[in-house]
């Protein structure tokens, strides 16, 4: 495409875009209103949702903004009293078959029909006749279900599977009012991307079974944040409130992931939330672990730890870039080994987002320890070490070998097991310790991802209090305290604080 | 008086075979075309003022005009997907003068370069399937289609698809989506099918009519087809005349013939004792005219723009005073909201709804507030979509309720009209 | 210790000590002779009875079949001011009902009874009942859940039907 730039003047304000843009895109780039359903940035165009009408002057007619291409000298408006009547029509067009259950639909409250409603519509509605009556509750496989009669027909889900996955599942069958859609019986969605349809759904037709009546949207906050799923790390909402984490939604990103994310990143949250974490740290006594304080446990450490004893560190590439590098200034002379998810699934990649190693930081630890050890390394020498810290894997399921190589380490002489979960596997032997780390959700660092990029995640809550980060672990371990200085912005001027920064 | 120039030997039973085609001059006008070349060929027709035979009445000549010289592969379509009630003027010529229709579209094919061409048949015409396939046998054995026509270093392929009932496959660009074995559902325009159309190329697609009226255009050359008609729309149509008539049937007029005429003279008339109510003058999806703009319409483009109606199709309906035109009305909406796509919204909540409360109306549970409704939602509809389907539907829906209030005053007071069987409640036509 | 006799000035206080026994004696007679016209009630054995529409205890509805009305929405829950409704909203296997509480329970003790549930309430679930005498010993007992809020002894075993709106709610295709 050429880079010749065109100018256009759009509801009076003049604007250069670049030649080939439609005027949706134009009116998008100046932050202006407009109703839209079909369209989406990251799909086809279909045009039938007919609400982004503009007037533009010379056509008698009302063109759709998604279609129309920007042309030298046009002159737009989408706020001529012709456009707002026919998006008010548009829309009571789009509500007359649709089923008032938004007390039952897990969309409201973020639903586009609800948003576009409340801006543009006409609030008398003079449809007395019956609504069509179509299938509730269909099962679209294991992780979506469908509400044909939610459905405004603006057939996102089925360019996204057309287009994106190219895997041709979902259609429209049956035509006029009676469309509905829907998938063939032996083929269900079950794509590894089937949940950005629910994401691109503007209303509440598509449902995530995992999220599905778990919580209304607006309690919930949400916050930016990578997924640490695997080496793409892809950007994410997510929403969270004061018992966990509810859902991750993909952010866009242009030179990342653009508008997705495949489903098992999502399934990730879970990890962080309190049911499936390790909430204290674990010591064992009379070949059984006994749940103590954090800070206790790293006092018995402490004691224990000489400064002649072997130290090997078994690294996952899960940590940020910050806790390898603390990691390295305190112990520069360990052994550091690295543990890799699948040797031979390292360089597998879907040719969309997923990519088989399930480290969110594989570069970055790579970067830190230039010449860190291989796994099959350590396997020969563990024996030789008092001590090995295992840096355990975050996402727990993605490490199918996890029981074997704990089997490994069970065998060593004093391991420390540091995880966000509470591994099953590891023998409570005598100077055994599980110490409960923080998560992603948790901590502020960086991770570079495959290409070298590096993403920045921001400490939004804390979940576990026992959690510890590797800086804090280090510090506790070196018997100095943590300074209760805040990371997030907002408590940067706490006036409870006072001087010294201590709550206590 | 009728001017013959399609349908002059339709009552030979001979001329569906290549023989009798032959006979009286069939494929002559082939041969004399293949010497010229392609492009004398388009500014001929282009000189005749054709305009398409199917509804929208665009100049043939023109629309050839807008192929992209990009020496891509060219597909010419042919639109035998005559789905327009009161329209049974294409299954005629299909069925009595198959060769006629083959010639056409092989002229065609050479004006436009195309070396593949589709009949995209209506999947109810079984019998004109057979008689087409039987047709293009005889042309491929005679060497009439396939490679090197007439020893030329023209060649050309033909088929047959049959549609599966959609009444929104005879829009080009829906008729395009059916072919390409897609869901039949007209496309976004721009672009053009004449830039890209079948599979993304470049394609042209005109109506059995338009590509039947090239052979005799190119037989006596533009100037005799031009003086035949009115002046903006030169030549001959086929009308559908149906309804309340005593002599329903297909009849070749030259254009600006007089639509009273056509009635009284050569369809014989109302019943007796009838008295003429309202026409339909080009099927089912353009406006209504009451007995008086009857009276005075001509039968071209023109005449019937300045009654605020269109030519269509040219299937003229004729409704006599035996009908409730809220009747008549409810038939043709519940029609279209059958056969709406469902692609944009406009359309497809649009033409349920109007039907609904038309059928409420005729039921007697109307209230008056309904004639503005009616009204409202119908001019919403127009425009605001992909395809005409909406409009077609909206257009009728106006006009009846503008021109007969009376029929809707009459059905809201009385208790309604007779309940008749719906042929549409039975699961499709 | 000198008993100081109390002088004339210092008496003052005497008219208004009878003053007052004046109105307490008068109300005392009149309360004995007329006991109708009294202000006061003998709480624990005879108590006031209030209007029905006033804001007590709450209620959930239930249908015809016996089931809650409730959908779940948690419009009362985002409504109240109290934050004293808790609900857990499942599937339900019934694809018209498709959602419902699991577990719906309401602080008394927070609640201060403005009645915002009530009206929040898009489908006639909730309603705030007459009944307000539920004293109790042990704070946990104040924490309604559905058994106590729509099965409980005082409605009668099957709990409050509603058909508020049902003709409405089907024609509309709710």
């Amino acid at each position: 495409m050429s880079n010749k730039k065109i100018k256009c003047q759009i509801n009076g304000v003049a604007v250069e875009v670049q030649e080939g843009t439609t005027v949706i895109e134009a009116i998008k780039k100046l932050n202006q209103e407009i109703a839209h359903y079909c369209w989406h940035p990251g799909l086809s165009v279909a045009g039938v949702c007919r609400l982004c009408m503009v007037d533009i002057e010379g056509q008698d007619k009302l063109q759709i903004a998604c279609n129309t291409k920007v042309q030298e000298g046009m002159v737009i408006s989408n706020q001529s009293q012709k456009v707002k009547k026919a998006v008010r029509w548009g829309l009571e067009f789009h509500l007359i078959n649709h089923p008032l259950d938004c007390p039952i639909c897990d969309q409201a409250g973020e639903c586009e029909l609800q948003d576009q409603y409340m801006k543009f519509g006409t609030y008398t509605p003079t449809m007395a006749e019956s609504k069509v009556k179509k299938r509730k509750v269909v099962d679209l496989g294991s992780k979506i279900v469908l509400d044909t009669e939610r459905c405004i027909l603006c057939s996102r889900c089925v360019r996204f599977t057309d287009e994106v996955t190219k895997t041709h599942e979902l259609g429209i069958f049956n035509r006029g009012d009676r469309s509905e859609i829907g998938v063939f019986k032996d083929k269900p969605l079950e794509n590894d991307y089937a949940l950005n349809t629910v994401d691109i759904c503007p209303v509440g037709a598509l449902t995530s079974k995992d999220f599905r009546f778990k919580q209304r949207v607006w309690y919930m906050k949400t916050s930016s944040s990578i997924c640490t799923g695997c080496s793409t790390g892809c950007n994410i909402f997510v929403d969270y409130n004061e018992e966990g984490l509810w859902r991750v939604r993909p952010r866009y990103n242009e030179k990342i992931n653009g508008y997705w994310m495949c489903d098992k990143g999502r399934g990730l949250y879970r990890n962080s939330n309190r049911k499936n974490r390790m909430n204290e740290s674990f010591e064992v006594r009379d070949s059984k672990w006994e749940a103590i304080s954090s800070i206790q446990a790293l006092e018995n450490l402490k004691n224990l730890l000489s400064q002649k004893d072997q130290v090997a560190f078994v690294l996952t590439g899960q940590y940020t870039n910050e806790e390898y590098e603390s990691l390295l200034k305190h112990f520069p002379k360990g052994s550091y080994y690295h543990w890799l998810n699948d040797e031979k699934q390292k360089k597998d990649f879907d040719g969309l987002l997923l990519r088989g190693d399930k480290n969110p930081n594989t570069s970055g630890l790579k970067k830190v320890f230039p010449k860190i050890k291989t796994w099959k390394d350590f396997e020969k020498n563990s024996s030789q070490f008092q001590w090995v810290f295992v840096l355990a894997p975050e996402n727990h399921n993605f490490y199918t070998d996890l029981e074997e190589k704990t089997l490994v380490f069970s065998k060593c002489q004093k391991v420390v097991w540091m995880s966000v979960g509470f591994n099953k596997f590891l023998s409570p032997k005598e100077h055994f310790w599980q110490i409960p780390m923080k998560s992603f959700f948790e901590k502020t660092g960086e991770y570079t991802n495959f290409k070298g990029i590096k993403q920045k995640v921001q400490k939004v809550q804390t979940l576990v209090p026992q959690a510890l980060c590797v800086e804090e672990f280090l510090k506790l371990l070196k018997g100095e305290k943590l300074d209760l200085k805040r990371t997030h912005p907002y408590f940067k001027n706490n006036q409870f604080l006072g001087k010294t920064e201590k709550l206590w | 008086m009728e001017h013959k120039l399609l349908t002059e030997h339709y009552h030979r039973d001979n001329y569906k075979t290549l023989e009798g085609y032959k006979s009286r001059g069939g494929y002559q006008t082939l041969k004399k075309t293949l010497s010229k070349k392609p492009e004398e060929i388009v500014s001929e027709v282009k000189e005749s003022g054709l305009r398409g035979r199917g509804g929208a009445g665009f100049p043939t000549g023109v629309k050839w005009g807008f192929l992209p010289n990009n020496g891509e592969p060219r597909y010419l379509l042919c639109n035998a997907d005559e789905g327009e009630p009161g329209t049974f003027k294409d299954r005629m010529m299909m069925e009595r003068a198959p060769h006629q229709l083959i010639e056409g579209m092989l002229i065609s094919a050479y004006a436009i370069k195309s070396k593949k061409s589709y009949i995209y048949l209506r999947g109810e015409y079984q019998k004109a399937y057979k008689i087409l396939q039987e047709a293009l046998k005889e042309s491929y054995e005679a060497g009439y289609l396939g490679n090197k026509i007439m020893g030329t270093s023209f060649s050309h392929e033909m088929d047959i698809y049959l549609g599966a009932g959609a009444y929104i496959c005879g829009e080009e660009t829906g008729m395009i989506s059916s072919l390409e074995g897609k869901k039949g559902q007209p496309k976004l325009k721009p672009p053009f099918p004449a830039v890209q159309g079948y599979l993304g190329k470049p394609t042209i697609v005109n109506n059995v009519e338009t590509l039947a009226a090239v052979v005799p255009i190119l037989r006596d050359g533009s100037k005799v087809y031009k003086s035949i008609g009115t002046e903006k729309s030169p030549g001959t149509k086929i009308f559908s005349l149906s309804g309340d008539v005593l002599k329903p049937g297909n009849y070749e007029l030259p254009l600006g013939y007089s639509l009273k005429d056509l009635i009284y003279n050569l369809g014989g008339g109302l019943k007796p004792g009838r008295v003429l109510k309202a026409v339909i003058p080009g099927g089912s999806s353009v406006p209504v005219l009451n007995a008086e703009e009857s009276g005075r319409a001509l039968l071209d483009y023109e005449s019937l723009n300045e009654l605020g109606t269109f030519l269509g199709s040219g299937a003229v309906i004729v409704i006599d005073n035996s009908h409730s035109m809220m009747d008549i009305l409810s038939i043709i909406l519940e029609f279209y909201h059958h056969e709406s796509c469902g692609q944009c919204t406009p359309c497809r909540e649009g033409t349920g709804w109007i039907s609904k409360i038309i059928k409420d109306v005729c039921k007697g549970e109307g209230v008056i507030s309904d004639w503005h409704l009616i009204q409202k939602i119908s001019e919403n509809m127009m425009g605001r979509t992909i395809c005409a389907l909406s409009d077609a539907a909206a257009m009728p829906a106006i006009s009846f309720v503008q021109k007969f209030r009376s029929d809707f005053e009459e059905c809201l007071y009385s208790n309604g009209l007779p309940v008749k069987e719906n042929v549409f409640s039975k699961g499709g036509i | 210790m000198l008993v100081k006799r109390l002088d004339v000035q210092k008496m003052r206080y005497l008219p208004s000590i009878i003053g007052g026994m004046k109105l307490t004696l008068k109300k005392f007679f009149m309360n004995l002779l007329f006991p109708k016209r009294r202000m006061t009630l003998n709480y624990p054995e005879e108590y006031y009875k209030y209007g029905s529409r006033f804001k007590g205890n709450h209620i959930l509805t239930v249908k015809k079949d016996g089931s809650l009305r409730c959908t779940a929405c948690m419009l009362c829950a985002t409504n109240c001011p109290a934050h004293c409704i808790k609900i857990v909203a499942s599937e339900n296997e019934d694809p018209k009902v498709e959602k419902y509480p699991i577990s719906y329970e309401i602080d008394m003790l927070r609640c201060i009874f403005c009645g915002f549930c009530e009206e929040a309430c898009p489908v006639d679930a909730i309603r705030m009942g007459p009944q307000w005498q539920t004293p109790g010993l042990i704070g946990d007992n104040f924490v309604y859940d559905i058994r106590k809020l729509a099965y409980r002894k005082e409605l009668g075993e099957s709990g409050v039907v509603s058909l508020v709106d049902d003709k409405m709610r089907i024609k509309d295709g709710l």
